[in-house]
């Protein structure tokens, strides 16, 4: 008989520990062992059997491996946190005893640490042992950033002291910076939670979420104690990521900072970036450069001609104002279809590589409705170097003036006044008077709506201000996150790229059916007069009247069967046989592709099927299963490109 | 002075020596054993003999002496301090001219010399809003006590921090740090119920746009609409039931109640035969005729019957089982059905997403507290803008943020206790036996 062992004494019981028992060994306090956790990383675990873990009447809830606890013993912040109870008990000891100067004299020296010689602790050691290198603190990025620019923008509370918020508004307006310096931001996304960004660092992608300005509700359920544990972590780390990130650009970190501008609401404008040997202001430096940062003559020289093109600039600025009606920019021209409805044209893309160049050359101005910290980093991130905002947006802009006739874009965010409508047109009239009207427009100027310039950095183009203009009625905000599976059906691609090859041939054929039809209805004046009151109604259509357009949908399905059967009438009258339809050549080489597509199709299918007779019972099943779910996916995708089609061809009719 | 006198007798209490029993021989006196008394007599005697009477007996003056002269030596081994004397007694005799001033406190002058005296500070003076501070402090609730240093070198570039090797100290062997272990490097336990690990930001989709796309607006507000009104349904259906039970709970009781009140009545109010009235059951019983033999044709006719009936019910259990038998097809069926729509669900699970989504969550949660519910991220039809002013932005992104950790498993549920439970106290009157006044 094999030896009876002891309960307790080996496996899971000996693998795990619970809480209680953690806290005991380290001899800390629960909030203090929750923090040392949530610094070192270290995660509750779940072991498999609960019951042969824990010895207890009680059920213990939360596990943690034994191992784990055991190298929390050789943590250096565990003693300074033993010396904090300490201290903890003497300050409670002197207040039981009344002595109230000595509590606070125990308390004002342990926070000198040059009194006492025991320094305050950093958490420096811990960051450099969970991110042993730049990439993995990089990818764990999205979480710091998502809670420090979340703490940046919370209301200062008991729990949130004003001191963290400043600190973390600070080093996500330094992020900021860098990403505008590297032009390193990539997309961004306007949700209903906040704002999403993502940034291309060093071959990293990061996402983090801002929230909108002024919408913080605190609630019940957060703990702000174990939030604030995160925060202090995370703004450690983001310091230490930041000082890399400037120094891989040639910057000096940490940046100048000029609390009066804060003060008075500059955000990004109260940090002025130095470089590590010249003060060149924004000067691009080779990113993600090596450690050598001495002055390199060729830099140098690229330097001073770059601050010799900005000074040249006024000069480039007021040409703008002679010909205001061009709008001189970098951008690339568009090829636009002659008649709205036209082919959709390929656009020659911005080169998607250098997102520095979408907005350079511009000159925006922000009115004081829209949301000017998110727009001021976005434009400033993709290249443009003068934006300007009325004054009650705060500080730090390149032009408070509404009239300054450098602006080219001006992004707008008001209603149009109805009654001012009539006076829109005439601009030469109001540009002489002074008072600013509510809808008055500076001739040479593109108005644009927010969303614009989100579509323009997401789509890497400028798209045409004209969908955007004030008033408009905006194209649907996409999020560039979602990846379209194969087949799916892309709003944002031409229908061309991805319709089926089945789905082509068909809409060719409907289109000479429909032809032919028009030709058939020459002859009857009664149906003709018929189609084209349908077609109106159906070109009158929008968009949003999705339920009667799927009835028109099957009405059109209907309509090459009753053409047909109108046809073999005409022919039985006229004694004559049905196949009196000419078919030119294209016609028909289409239809026999269609007719090859088919069998092809069939073929497939057959095959298809023999194949699934091997398969056993169960997986044919389930392979059946998959195959109804796919089929009314792609049956849904059909519906929509099918309904874009029609769309288009509308448009197209009307022009 | 104090009479100085030899610790007398024996500490121990009496005893008889080596008398242990006064049976026997041994008792007898002349087998007592007195040599501790001899040899304290001899003591005695050669005290009286040496010094002249017994020490014990002396006065303390004629055995000891005081030495009022001093060290006849020392004079000669330190002459220049003996001759001058300490310095230390030169400093105390030193004496001021001016008197001592008086510790005495005195009333203030009555009157002023014009100039108002400068009204002393208090110091170390603890203001409340600073004692509460400090309660706070012994309570555990210190603010950070991490220091936040701006970054002023590159963590990422500097070797790793080793005990730097003095070649002094060569000769020491090397510290060995502790190993980090692998467990500590194991991701984190996700609460996704696919298993697989989230991201710390999930990709928004095209309906959370402030904007979106009328078909991706349209499927998640049907989404959180059949949700929503399962919740209700089951909230609903909940309020039923608690109702049913509360009723079923009331008709019990008032059964209960009435059963009680007629036993209650039956116990006390029964017609007695005391009253006249008798019942008429064992009457009846004894009046009972018995039964006849039976005769062979009626255990016949019996038996049929039984034989009949016995028939029947075997068919109908065969029936049965007939039925069943068939039925097991059936359930084998729907148990095959069930596992294959587990096996499609794992699939699209599996090559759906390659990220644990927050909404489907295991069952089993860390921590007693469950997560907190996640706010619906949707705005409604009729506040839905184009405009980026009009926008009313949905959710709340600090519980999210707080959830997400949770759902990571970054770590437990946790709520903040704003009260701690506190000991129980009983209010007594205070009394003692003199309050007790007697007639």
């Amino acid at each position: 008989m094999a030896k009876i062992k002891r309960r307790g004494q080996a496996g899971q019981a000996k693998n795990y520990l619970t809480r209680t028992q953690a806290v005991k060994k380290l001899q800390l306090s629960l909030p203090d062992f929750r923090k040392l956790c949530i610094w070192k990383g270290i995660y509750p675990r779940e072991p498999r059997n609960k019951k042969k873990v824990s010895k207890s009447a009680t059920a213990s809830t939360t596990f943690y491996y034994t191992k784990d606890v055991q190298y929390l013993l050789h943590e250096p912040l565990l003693q300074k946190f033993r010396e904090q109870k300490v201290l903890e008990k003497k300050i409670s000891r002197a207040l039981g005893r009344g002595d109230v100067t000595d509590a606070s004299r125990l308390e004002r020296s342990a926070a000198r640490p040059d009194k006492t010689g025991k320094p305050r602790y950093t958490l420096h050691h811990v960051i450099r042992e969970r991110y042993p290198t730049f990439a993995d603190a990089l990818r764990d990025l999205d979480d710091c950033l998502s809670m420090l620019f979340l703490f940046a923008n919370l209301p200062s509370t008991s729990a949130v002291p004003a001191k963290m918020i400043a600190r973390c508004e600070r080093l996500c307006l330094e992020f900021e910076h860098y990403l505008i310096v590297s032009h390193g931001l990539r997309k961004s996304f306007l949700s209903i939670k906040g704002i999403y960004y993502q940034a291309n660092i060093q071959g990293e992608d990061i996402l983090w979420l801002v929230p909108y300005k002024f919408n913080q509700r605190i609630v019940g359920d957060v703990d702000f104690r174990i939030m604030g544990t995160f925060v202090e972590f995370y703004m450690t780390l983001l310091g230490f990521v930041n000082y890399r990130l400037y120094t891989s650009i040639g910057l000096k970190y940490p940046p100048k900072f000029d609390q009066l501008k804060d003060d008075q609401g500059a955000e990004l404008g109260a940090f002025a970036l130095e470089g590590v040997n010249i003060a060149t202001n924004g000067a691009k430096a080779a990113v993600g450069g090596d450690a050598e940062y001495g002055p390199d003559p060729m830099l140098q020289a690229a330097v001073d001609k770059l601050v010799r093109q900005l000074k040249e600039e006024p000069g480039v600025e007021s040409e703008v104002i002679v010909d205001a009606e061009e709008v001189p920019s970098d951008a690339l021209d568009k090829f636009e279809p002659v008649a709205p409805g036209g082919d959709v044209l390929p656009q020659p893309s911005h080169s998607s590589s250098d997102p520095a160049e979408l907005f350079a050359g511009m000159t925006f101005f922000l009115s004081r409705e829209t949301p000017r910290q998110p727009l001021e980093f976005i434009l400033r991130a993709f290249g443009c170097k003068r934006i300007g905002w009325d004054s009650v947006l705060g500080e730090g802009s390149f032009t408070t003036d509404e009239s300054d006739p450098a602006i080219t874009h001006q992004i707008v965010d008001r209603p149009v006044v109805q009654a001012a409508m009539s006076s829109e047109g005439d601009g030469e009239d109001n540009q002489t008077s002074q008072k600013v009207d509510p809808n008055q427009r500076y001739p040479g100027r593109v108005y644009v709506q927010p969303q614009w310039v989100w579509d323009c950095v997401n789509n890497d183009e400028l798209k045409s201000p004209e969908l955007y203009a004030p008033g408009a009625p905006l194209p649907p905000h996409l999020s560039p996150f979602v990846k379209t599976a194969q087949g799916q059906y892309d709003p944002t691609l031409p229908l061309e790229v991805q319709e089926t090859e089945a789905e082509t041939l068909d809409a060719d054929l409907a289109e000479v059916d429909e032809a032919e039809g028009d030709e058939v209805d020459n002859d009857m004046d009664v149906e003709s007069g018929n189609d084209d009151s349908e077609e109106e109604a159906a070109a009158e259509l929008s968009e949003e009247e999705e339920d009667e357009e799927d009835e028109e949908d099957e009405e059109d399905e209907e309509e090459p069967a009753t053409l047909q059967r109108q046809r073999e009438l005409e022919a039985e009258i006229a004694g004559k046989a049905v196949a009196s339809k000419t078919v030119d050549a294209k016609t028909k080489a289409k239809l026999e592709a269609r007719k090859a597509l088919e069998k092809k199709t069939r073929e497939e299918a057959e095959d298809l099927e023999r194949a699934k007779g091997m398969l056993s019972k169960k997986k044919r099943k389930l392979f059946e299963q998959m195959q109804y779910t796919n089929n009314k996916k792609s049956a849904e995708d059909m519906k929509l490109r099918s309904k874009r089609r029609k769309m288009e061809k509308e448009l197209a009719k009307k022009a | 002075m104090p009479i100085l006198k030899p610790l007398a007798g024996n500490p121990n209490g009496p005893q008889q020596y080596k008398q242990p029993s006064r049976k026997g021989k041994k008792a007898w006196r002349k087998n007592v054993d007195v040599s501790d008394i001899e040899k304290g007599l001899d003591q005695v005697n050669e005290q009286i003999i040496v010094t002249g009477g017994v020490i014990a007996e002396k006065e303390s003056e004629d055995l000891f002496m005081l030495d009022v002269v001093g060290d006849s030596a020392l004079p000669k081994r330190f002459p220049k301090i003996v001759s001058k004397g300490l310095r230390a007694d030169e400093i105390i005799a030193q004496r001021s001219a001016v008197p001592a001033v008086s510790m005495r406190k005195r009333p203030e002058n009555k009157t002023t010399d014009g100039i108002i005296a400068a009204k002393r500070q208090r110091t170390n003076y603890v203001d409340q809003k600073e004692l509460r501070r400090l309660k706070k402090v012994a309570d555990g609730q210190h603010e950070s006590t991490v220091a936040i240093i701006d970054a002023d070198y590159d963590m990422w570039d500097t070797p790793a921090d080793d005990p730097v090797a003095v070649e002094k100290f060569s000769f020491l062997s090397k510290v060995e740090k502790a190993k980090a272990p692998k467990t500590m490097h194991e991701q984190p336990l996700t609460l996704a119920a696919n298993g697989k690990s989230m991201p710390a930001v999930p990709k928004p989709k095209g309906a959370h746009s402030y904007n979106p796309v009328f078909a991706d607006y349209q499927d998640l507000l049907l989404e959180e609409g059949t949700k929503a009104v399962d919740a209700e349904r089951k909230r609903l259906a909940a309020i039923d039931a608690e109702q049913a039970k509360m009723e079923a709970a009331a008709r019990s009781a008032a059964e209960a109640e009435a059963a009680e009140a007629r036993a209650n009545l039956s116990e006390w109010e029964e017609d007695s035969e005391w009253d006249g009235f008798e019942s008429g059951g064992e009457e009846l019983s004894s009046k009972a005729k018995r039964p006849q033999r039976k005769t062979q044709v009626q255990r016949n006719k019996i038996k049929r019957r039984k034989e009949e009936e016995r028939r029947v019910k075997l068919e109908a259990a065969l029936k049965k089982k007939n039925a069943q038998v068939e039925r097991i097809k059936q359930l084998a069926e729907e148990v095959a059905l069930e596992h294959q729509a587990m096996e499609v669900e794992k699939i699209e699970m599996s090559d759906d997403s390659e990220d644990g989504n927050d909404v489907e969550l295991r069952h089993r949660q860390l921590g007693k507290l469950r997560l907190p519910e996640k706010d619906l991220e949707l705005v409604l039809p009729d506040e839905l803008q184009d405009s980026l002013r009009l926008l009313k932005p949905e959710g709340n992104l600090l519980k999210d943020r707080y959830r997400s950790m949770l759902v990571r498993g970054k770590m437990e549920a946790r709520r903040h206790n704003p009260f701690k439970k506190q000991a129980k106290t009983k209010i007594t009157e205070k009394w003692t036996y003199k309050d007790f006044v007697l007639g």
